[in-house]
């Protein structure tokens, strides 16, 4: 654990920006994977299930 | 956080607790490398390259596969991990070491009697075998020894969570007006969690598998032994994935330069996880008859409430990171990612890990879906999942964590670590390339926990790609997995094999940007939050439950023993119940 | 408590991730019809299964003009029938049971997939259209023999369907 601190960030000083943009970027594939997997895989798939026998 | 004017490594601190540590790590690890031998036989069984034994016996490859790695590997360093947690943070030893190696005692001895029953399978020569595979379905049947062994561990565990109470009362009686210091606040956390949710397999087992296995009922209820082992078998996953957390939050961002950006956000995420984790347990049963759609829908939006606290997780970690990055002297947008400490093993091992995690996210949401779910269900898509997140982001964080606490437990240096680095990243690789194929082959149709995915009616036709392709994936991310094992192993052996030095780092965890005092009171509530989880258990099973014993049967009928070995023990406790009641066959 | 603008964003971000799969899932039941298999079968004792009026004779039999019932008994280690023949253009209504232990009924390459737990008869209903041969496996581990359990399950042009077979 070799510290190369350079500067000290405090509570108040700290901007996650990098985190917020990683994070949007999340969003963004984790949303078009659904949708995919959902409407084209799953939807798109024969022999669904529709209904069981009352 | 440094603690105290004599601080050095935790072996200084705590040097008895240090030896019962690094028992509970050894006997983690020894799982480990049998775990992942025969994940590599697997491996090449399945595709046909390599064929050692009959497929008959594949079963029992993978009973002692899961078995090793999800209970044994996890749990023994989960004890480990939080024992250190809990002293390190209350600086306090523990209460009373002959109760503590007491429940080593017991894990141990239970995971020996199961891993011994296993490995009978292999041996027509020995009378035992218990190719269950993980989830013991009843009415597949194993030696009572198998279900007596799991149930020692599960105990031994649950005395292990007292353990950890015991410490914290005991310090709470000093120190009445302090709030509980995080890493006791995640171990006890887990620990209500984790006893509520084994209590179903618990149950399972104790009232109606050991006593059938031995021949004293004939017929268990399948549905009712199946869904009380998936009442615990979700929760399960949550408890792997604390200590894994507890690490992400309270060691990465030490390691990476900086703070834990969030106490009180911690602290709200480890109550979602001990609130929600169990009343989810039926999203494994999606496909089976005998419980209602309308349960089902409930346990789903329960399921999809449980993203939360791991999505809030990707944030506060991640920040923590960049708080460490910025402090370095990165810049930017995404330029401070360099700034980070990837040399350290610790480090880069843990950070893939929780990107690795990110990946199952991805799979993990597909799983809580209700309807989607005959897309996946049985499927290896579930295996390339579950691959990621216990497989990924719990056992990689474990052995890169590992290369920080041994030196701790120790007072010896890391053997070499260029080598560690080279172990998380093969280790990495090799998971992309295995559960990307798995993933894929799922979506196939390719089944899960099959000796022969080959099958001679029809050809899986994948969307993209061939199953040849696939299964070369496969075989290349398992050997390097493989490969990635036995070099972490020998990198523990050789460390230990080393001489201590003076030059370690103190014992400690990372400081908060946002600490304790700003998390409302009402968090360190341990008892609401424990009421509320019992409550919502409740909720969620009581009716299912209900509708599943008066429809099928307490006892059954369930299907007459499929024993998956030589049923001489059946017979003589047939024989015992027999002649107390009377009965003649 | 403290909790940082962009954290804030995030916790509404991931709200609306978890309401749009929940209204996902909930469109598929609701707009498309997608079911769950669920507890609308009957309970059966696993022993008696060929005392059972349609179990115990397993096979097609048609009930509407253009609705089969297949009532299939699964076993260590097959389906029985191996082999499932319906029309194209109809509504098949599966009925499933267990004699042993717990085993699937999985239709390779499609949705059709469901557990089948002894005790407990597990019925679905799909619509078939063009004819196609599909693989049917069995993906819940069951023994020794379980990567042998093999089945097919056959949509025939409906000239060449005849009727059902008991």
């Amino acid at each position: 654990m070799s510290s190369k601190l350079q500067r000290e960030i405090g509570h108040d000083e700290f901007d996650p920006k990098g985190t917020l943009a990683l994070i949007a970027i999340y969003f963004v594939i984790i949303s078009a994977l659904w949708v995919f997997m959902y409407f084209v895989e799953f939807l798109g798939n024969d022999l669904t299930i529709v209904g069981t026998i009352l | 956080m440094s603690l105290g004017a004599d601080s050095g490594t935790y072996l200084d601190q705590f040097p008895d607790e240090a030896k019962l540590i690094r028992a509970t790590f050894y006997s983690s690890f020894a799982a480990l490398f049998v775990g992942a031998l025969m994940g590599l036989l697997q491996v090449l069984h399945r595709v046909n390259v390599l064929r050692l034994i009959p497929s008959e016996d594949y079963y029992s490859y993978l009973t002692l596969h899961a078995v090793l790695l999800v209970l044994t590997f996890t749990i023994f360093f989960l004890v480990g991990v939080f024992t250190w947690g809990v002293t390190t943070s209350l600086d306090r030893g523990l209460e009373d070491l002959r109760y503590t190696w007491g429940w080593y005692g017991l894990m141990a001895g239970g995971s020996l009697l199961a891993g011994i029953t296993i490995i009978g399978g292999f041996f027509d020569a020995i009378p035992l075998s218990a190719a269950v595979l993980y989830t013991f379905y009843a009415p597949l049947q194993a030696h009572p020894l198998f279900y007596i062994g799991l149930a020692l561990f599960i105990v031994g565990s649950w005395f292990a969570a007292i353990d950890w109470f015991r410490s914290w009362w005991a310090w709470k009686s000093e120190n009445p007006d302090e709030r509980i210091p995080l890493p006791t606040f995640m171990a006890l956390t887990t620990a209500i969690f984790w006893i509520i949710s084994s209590l179903g397999v618990a149950v399972s087992v104790v009232v109606f598998l050991i006593p059938w296995s031995l021949g004293f009922i004939d017929q268990v209820n399948a549905l009712l032994t199946r869904t009380l082992f998936w009442f615990f078998g979700h929760a399960v996953v949550y408890f792997w994935l604390m200590p894994a957390y507890m690490l992400w939050y309270v060691m990465l961002p030490k390691i990476s330069g900086g703070k834990l950006f969030s106490d009180p956000l911690a602290r709200v995420v480890f109550i979602l996880f001990l609130i929600l984790s169990t009343p989810t347990g039926i999203h494994h049963q999606y496909l089976d008859p005998g419980i209602a759609e309308g349960f089902k829908f409930i346990v789903m939006v329960n399921t999809m409430f449980l993203l939360l606290p791991s999505l809030l997780t990707a944030f506060t970690v991640v920040a923590s990171m960049e708080h460490g990055a910025r402090q370095r002297g990165g810049t930017g947008y995404f330029g401070w990612l360099r700034a980070l400490p990837w040399r350290n093993p610790v480090f880069t091992g843990m950070a893939l890990a929780g990107l690795m995690f990110a990946a199952a996210g991805f799979s993990g949401m597909i799983n809580a879906g209700m309807n989607i779910n005959y897309l996946v269900h049985n499927t290896w898509w579930v295996v390339g999942h579950f691959h990621l997140t216990v497989g990924t982001a719990v056992a990689l964080t474990f052995m890169a964590t590992t290369y920080w606490f041994l030196p701790q437990l120790t007072g010896k240096k890391i053997w070499n670590k260029s080598l560690g680095l080279a172990q998380v990243l093969l280790w990495f690789i090799g998971m992309t390339f295995m559960s990307n194929a798995m993933h894929r082959a799922g979506l196939a149709g390719i089944p899960r926990r099959t000796a022969e995915p080959q099958y001679s009616g029809f050809d899986f036709q994948p969307a993209a790609g061939s199953v040849a392709e696939l299964n070369m994936q496969v075989v290349i991310g398992g050997t390097l997995l493989f490969v990635s094992t036995v070099l972490f192993i020998a990198i523990v052996l050789m460390t230990i094999r080393g001489s201590k030095v003076d030059t370690l780092p103190a014992n400690g965890y990372a400081e908060t940007l946002s600490g304790p005092e700003d998390a409302p009171l009402v968090l360190d509530n341990l008892r609401l939050w424990a009421g509320i989880a019992v409550a919502l258990v409740v909720l969620a099973y009581a009716l299912p439950l209900a509708s599943i014993i008066s429809r099928g049967g307490l006892f059954g009928p369930g299907g007459s023993p499929s024993p998956q070995f030589i049923d001489t023990v059946v017979f003589a406790g047939q024989a015992i119940a027999d002649s107390l009641t009377g009965v003649v066959r | 408590m403290n909790i940082h603008t962009y954290e804030k964003f995030w916790l509404a971000a991931a709200m609306a991730l978890i309401v749009g799969f929940i209204l996902t899932i909930t469109y598929g039941t609701v707009g498309i019809g997608v079911a769950m298999v669920d507890d609308s079968g009957e309970t059966i004792n696993p022993e008696n299964i060929n005392e059972h009026p349609e179990f115990s004779s397993p096979g097609v039999e048609q009930v509407g003009e253009n609705e089969y019932d297949v009532y299939i008994q699964v076993v260590q280690f097959a389906f029985l029938p191996t082999e499932v023949e319906v029309p194209a253009n109809s509504t098949v209504n599966l009925h499933l049971t267990s004699r042993d232990v717990i085993h699937s009924y999985s239709v390779v390459g499609t949705n059709a997939n469901t557990m089948v737990i002894p005790g407990e008869v597990a019925e679905v209903t799909v619509n078939v259209d063009e004819p196609k041969e599909y693989g049917v496996i069995c993906t819940e581990y069951c023994g020794s023999g379980h990567h042998n359990m093999e089945g097919k399950l056959t949509v025939l042009p409906e000239e060449e369907f005849e009727g059902g077979s008991q």
